[in-house]
């Protein structure tokens, strides 16, 4: 047993409060075990306590962190372990991998003077060896041109390379263990690949044991021998990753798994985790949508460029859309799939005219939306409304809830009298399923989730027809996701809401969209019915992009 | 790297245009009668009207604005009106003896800052830092002219350790006699909002994510401040340095004043009492002019600071 | 889609939650330097207000004690041992033959029987000291506190006013209202600070007024830049992309929707700028180019005490002093507390 933690637990002194020490636990009491080896999956959405747990290992937490337990390594325990013993160990016999590779390396040094900084501590190695180690180190993890990247910065490397950068540095001592958190979960989907790949062979090669921790569950099945599945602060179920995908014990595993959007079958709603709980049956299949509805927008040859300044006094154009046309039905969802820089959230601003847009025509009822006089602008608003991806900044933190929702309607005149827009309000929040005390709440009093479902009862209070979702799930938890995909869906049927659905990942976009564009540097590479698309990709990038996509545990054949 | 300095030049000359219109007109529409300050109390009709068709001040205003702008170009900016000095003269004698007591005032600020900034910021929620931070909360409540006022007093006409006035024409004797206790008195005072920043200047910097990696990667706590943090650090120092660069021309003309030091800041107070407006307008100018060089000067030292940096 | 109309129901009673205000000040209640601090801030404001009324130290220029009147725990002066003249013994020669002015005397004195003058007698000792001319150092140090605060404070308000409002057009709208703000900027900049404080002290001359204006028009930069970075940082959040889309005019956007959320910000800056500006207008008025012939401030206090301390007068010096430092400290001390109530996040990762 190369690493044992017992029974760890870790608290937060968060100042006090009439004299009261107040303490915020993020662990309590966490026991599992990382053979020689083997690598470990410690599984969790956020809150879950994964990252302090892991991070509670070599004492990396912040100045105001508790931890009691034990973590037994090589016969000490770390937790009673002075600070130069820890020291010792850090990046020689323990190493780690952080999830922001630009905000973990240091911006004003070379990468080859901090990849040397633990040669040269641990090893003793003098400058010159310590760079020709640096050098076969970055060989090692696939860096083309590894001399040159030596006299690099960081901000010269782009994110994947940042990332070998960190792995070739937490290599650098051959530690035994290598504790990687949340590695992949900043990087497209695939340069993640890629980096999986890396982490897999390295560690076959060097024989070493990974602590890997994530929330994407199809990542952690391709990757992991032992699961350990945690949530709120303790945990729920470990095991080889075998028994945990193929028959999981805990009703949360369970539910965790179940209410990923597959890439395969068409649910009419995707599994929630009080579902599960509650033990509901499995959906049905999802119903065929009306073909022949009406077109509710058209969009033709729509076109975004930027003008950047090029040397002395001259402009370059950038252009981030480039001739998209579609369709869009009453009751239906277009599906916009694409990576970081294929222009598809750019389009979607467009359409609202949040960007000038730089040509083409977006018809909605018969007008083209982007050559309209700011007054009709402003009717026009209230016909197509848009829901961003961070919950997190799309409510104003000084509005409370309730002033969120009646702006809307106070500027464009609905309802008779403030009564009539709160009462309103009221029932838009039950409809997206908050209850009416949320009204005189402030957003920071709600997690991403529910601040997801108050925006989309914002733009619910235009009576919008169109709504562009901008990524709006892409920054929840699998399982709250789950819920708003859901919710979404629900009130597409009932008020006939047509989606502009734009995403990064295909399985929910196979769940929501009728009909799917992918985009590559600013123009459509293919578009196709959802089913199809997933099913035959006729482009080379759609196929790339499928493959790439990490699909759990798959039995080998 | 031409072509940046070149736009930057280029880019200068509008707000020096600023400058030069704004104490233009400011003088012209708020400044009394130069006519009758320069005749005194006791001219005659005649005579100031004599001193006004020699100083142009009958011509239309942007005739005499364009002999405004002639004259700063050519460096020539007549003579004061109090001493009949030729004003370019005035930079000449009086620059040096600010420097000797500027330079060596900013130097000391940031050496010493430093040092202590980054002690308590590694030693941080510790007593020496309440303490710290309390000591120069209250020093910084007190005024300046309180410091010198009692420091001359002190340690000058009680104790005797230093002369309490005045200046010599070597530069050596100056650093050696004339100088330690005027500089003393400033860096005394200068230190408190230094070490404050700088200190907010490091616990910024062990907020980053990059601090987590050093220590991950085993280095003792040291180098991770000495190192890693310093060097980040200086960035937003260096920044502040530039800043505070150009306000050392004009001196501490309180220290000037005090200690009847000949130099730029003195001669402003000066001419500031005797309506001297040549003397105010040119050293406004120039001193302008100073100030955007200068920042322009960080901004290019900046790139070998932090190589993030793109010169566009 | 359906448009629900349900009958007029009465609004259940809206909780709300407490805002960023209620918040802060809850935080703040907690921090006892932070309540003391405004303890003292809120004497001094009450003693600058009953002043400011006339009703204490409004008569600070008569001249009640005598030249240099120590303060009352030292005890009068000891008599100075001048040299004394010998009283020439003898009656006095009487020279009413040949002064002119002999047959007036009389009627001179009638008339000023009937006049009455006021003749207080000096005090030997004033509570705090007297000053050269014999005022009351204490009052004066009341009546200098009012001129002082009342400078710092409406200077850094007026020039708070401006910072905002500059600095919210450039962040918002960029473009060429931003490039001509940051031509303005950099005009005023450009100049330091100190010099274009005596370039306008120099034109406009004395008096309280004009040292409020000036020390507006040069400290309204400060402010401008972190405003302006603030709101080019909020103007691309998504709330504000949001208020764009559901149709919020350019002016809400602005000021409904950025501008709550930059207060705080807004708040602690003005906060460190009074404080900068009371000490500018000490150094002005000990320089004689701040306030009036007529008014006291702290500044001139220190001007005059600078002579009487080589004379071993220490008390006018250690008056101003003290008052300032007392006001000064707790009111940075307030600012601090007040920053670190609104936003923990401000503070230097205490």
């Amino acid at each position: 047993m190369l690493l044992s933690i017992q029974d760890l637990k870790v608290a937060f002194r968060m100042g006090k409060a009439g004299g009261v020490m107040q303490r915020t636990e993020a662990v309590k009491g966490v026991s599992f075990d990382i053979p020689e080896n083997t690598t470990v999956a410690l599984v969790g959405e956020s809150g879950s306590g994964k990252s302090v747990t892991a991070m509670s290992v070599l004492n990396l937490l912040p100045d105001n962190a508790e931890r009691s337990g034990r973590i037994l390594y090589k016969g000490g325990d770390l937790l009673q372990a002075p600070l130069g013993e820890l020291q010792s160990l850090r990046g020689r016999e323990i190493a780690c991998v952080f999830q922001d590779p630009m905000s973990s390396l240091n911006p004003v040094f070379t990468v080859g003077n901090q990849l040397c900084e633990p040669l040269r501590r641990h090893l003793g190695l003098s400058r010159r060896v310590a760079l020709e180690k640096a050098e076969s180190l970055l060989a090692e993890v696939g860096m083309p041109e590894p001399r040159r990247r030596l006299s690099a910065y960081p901000h010269e490397l782009s994110g994947g390379q940042q990332q070998r950068v960190m792995i070739a540095m937490a290599l650098a001592c051959e530690p035994r263990l290598l504790i990687a958190d949340e590695p992949t979960t900043a990087l497209d989907v695939t340069i993640q690949r890629q980096i999986l790949e890396l982490l897999a062979k390295l560690k076959e090669q060097h024989r070493m044991s990974m602590l890997f921790i994530s929330h994407d569950l199809g990542v952690v099945g391709e990757i992991a021998e032992q699961v350990v599945v945690m949530r709120h602060g303790v945990v729920r179920e470990q095991g080889p990753v075998v028994r945990i995908f193929s028959a999981p014990q805990d009703p949360y595993t369970q539910a965790l798994l179940a209410c990923r959007p597959s890439l395969t079958d068409n649910p009419a709603r995707l599994r929630v985790i009080d579902d599960h709980i509650a033990g509901q049956a499995a959906a049905q299949e999802s119903k065929p949508k009306d073909a022949q509805a009406p077109v509710v927008l058209e969009v033709r040859a729509l076109a975004k460029s930027f003008w950047l300044r090029s040397g002395l006094f001259g402009k370059r154009e950038f252009k981030a859309v480039q001739g998209v046309d579609f369709q869009l039905r009453r009751g239906h969802t277009l599906g916009v799939v694409g990576e970081s820089g294929s222009g598809k959230t750019t389009m979607g601003l467009t359409l609202l005219r949040l960007h000038e847009p730089t040509g083409g025509e977006v018809v909605f009822d018969g007008q083209n939306l982007l050559a309209l006089s700011d007054k009709q602008r402003q009717a026009m608003r209230r016909r197509i409304q848009i829901v961003f991806q961070n919950p997190y900044a799309s409510l104003n933190p000084r509005f409370t809830i309730g002033q969120a929702l009646v702006e809307p309607m106070t500027i464009h005149r609905i309802g008779a009298s403030l009564a009539e827009r709160e009462q309103r309000a009221r029932s838009l929040l039950e409809k997206v399923g908050l209850d009416g005390r949320a009204f005189g709440k402030y957003p920071h009093e709600f997690s991403g989730g529910q601040r997801q479902r108050i925006a989309i009862a914002r733009c619910l209070t235009l009576e919008p027809e169109v709504l562009v979702l901008d990524e709006a799930v892409s920054a929840l938890d699998v399982s709250v996701q789950a819920q708003v995909l859901n919710l979404l869906k629900d009130l597409q049927d009932e008020f006939g809401l047509a989606y502009v659905f734009i995403s990064h990942d295909l399985a929910v976009v196979r769940f929501m969209a009728d009909e799917v564009l992918v985009m590559k540097d600013g123009v459509v590479v293919e578009r196709a019915a959802g089913t199809e698309l997933m099913a035959a990709p006729k482009q080379d990038y759609t196929q790339r992009l499928l493959g790439a996509i990490p699909r759990g545990y798959r039995p080998a054949v | 790297m031409a072509a940046y300095l070149l736009r930057r030049l280029w880019q200068m000359v509008p707000t020096l245009l600023g400058v030069v219109l704004l104490v233009f007109f400011l003088f012209k529409f708020f400044g009394g009668d130069p006519a009758e300050i320069i005749g005194g109390l006791n001219a005659t009709p005649e005579q100031i009207h004599a001193i006004r068709e020699q100083l142009g001040l009958n011509r239309p205003w942007y005739v005499q604005l364009g002999i405004f702008l002639k004259s700063i170009v050519t460096f020539d900016w007549g003579r004061s009106w109090a001493t009949n000095e030729a004003v370019s003269n005035l930079f000449a004698t009086r620059l040096p003896a600010t420097l000797t007591v500027m330079l060596p005032i900013l130097l000391l600020d940031v050496l010493l800052a430093l040092p202590i900034a980054m002690w308590v910021a590694y030693r941080r929620g510790s007593l020496v830092d309440r303490t710290l931070m309390v000591v120069t909360t209250i020093a910084l409540s007190i005024s300046f002219l309180v410091y010198i006022i009692v420091g001359q007093y002190l340690f000058g006409f009680r104790l005797g350790w230093f002369p309490v006035q005045g200046w010599s024409d070597s530069v050596w004797t100056n650093l050696i006699t004339y100088v330690p206790l005027p500089v003393m008195l400033a860096v005394m005072v200068g230190l408190s909002p230094q070490t404050r920043l700088y200190r907010t200047f490091f616990l910024d910097e062990l907020g980053h994510d990059y601090v987590r990696t050093a220590r991950a990667k085993g280095l003792v706590e040291g180098k991770v401040l000495f190192k890693h943090v310093l060097r980040n650090a200086m960035i937003p120092i260096l920044t502040n340095v530039g800043l505070a660069l150009p306000g050392i021309f004009v001196g501490s003309f309180l220290i000037e004043q005090f200690f009847s030091i000949p130099g730029l800041g003195r001669e402003v107070l000066l001419a500031v009492n005797r309506s001297d407006y040549p003397v105010i307008q040119a050293v406004t100018v120039y001193l302008a002019m100073l100030t955007m060089l200068i920042n322009l000067a960080v901004d290019v030292l900046y790139k070998l600071v932090d190589p993030r940096v793109v010169l566009k | 889609m359906e448009s629900p109309s349900p009958p007029p129901v009465a609004p259940a009673s809206v909780e709300r939650s407490e805002g960023v205000w209620h918040a802060a000040w809850r935080r703040f209640r907690g921090d006892r330097v932070g309540l003391g601090a405004l303890a003292i801030v809120a004497a001094f404001l009450v003693l600058i207000t009953l002043s400011g009324a006339g009703l204490v130290a409004r008569h600070w220029q008569n001249e009640v004690g005598v030249p240099d009147a120590p303060p009352s725990f030292l005890g009068p002066k000891a008599p100075e041992a001048a040299a004394v003249i010998e009283v020439p013994k003898g009656p006095n020669v009487d020279l009413s033959a040949i002064d002119p002015l002999a047959p007036r005397y009389k009627e001179w004195e009638e008339r000023a029987a009937k006049l009455k003058t006021e003749e207080l007698p000096r005090a030997d000792t004033l509570p705090m000291g007297g000053d050269r001319l014999g005022r009351d150092v204490l009052s004066k140090a009341v009546k200098g506190t009012e001129v002082s605060v009342f400078v710092g404070v409406l200077a850094a308000v007026l020039a708070t006013t401006i910072g905002t409002l500059l600095g919210a057009l450039a962040g918002y709208f960029g473009g060429r209202v931003g490039d001509f703000l940051e031509w303005l900027y950099n005009v005023f900049t450009s100049i330091p600070e100190i010099l274009l404080i005596f370039a306008f002290a120099a034109v406009f001359g004395r008096g309280i007024g004009t040292v409020v204006v000036i020390l507006a028009l040069v400290g309204w930069t400060g402010l401008y830049r972190q405003v302006r970075a603030e709101f080019m940082k909020h103007s691309v959040r998504e709330y504000v992309r949001a208020a764009e889309a559901i149709g919020a005019s350019v002016w809400s956007r602005m000021f409904r929707h950025i501008l709550p959320n930059v207060s705080h910000v807004i708040l602690v800056r003005m906060s460190l700028l009074v404080v900068s500006f009371i000490k500018f207008e000490v150094i002005l008025s000990y320089l004689g180019m701040g306030v009036g012939v007529d008014d006291v401030s702290w500044g001139t206090m220190l001007a005059e005490a600078q002579s009487e301390l080589i004379l071993g007068h220490w008390w006018q010096l250690a008056a101003a002093t003290l008052f300032m430092a007392v006001f000064v400290t707790a009111f940075s001390l307030l600012a601090d507390a007040l920053r670190d109530a609104l936003d923990p996040k401000l503070r230097g990762l205490e």
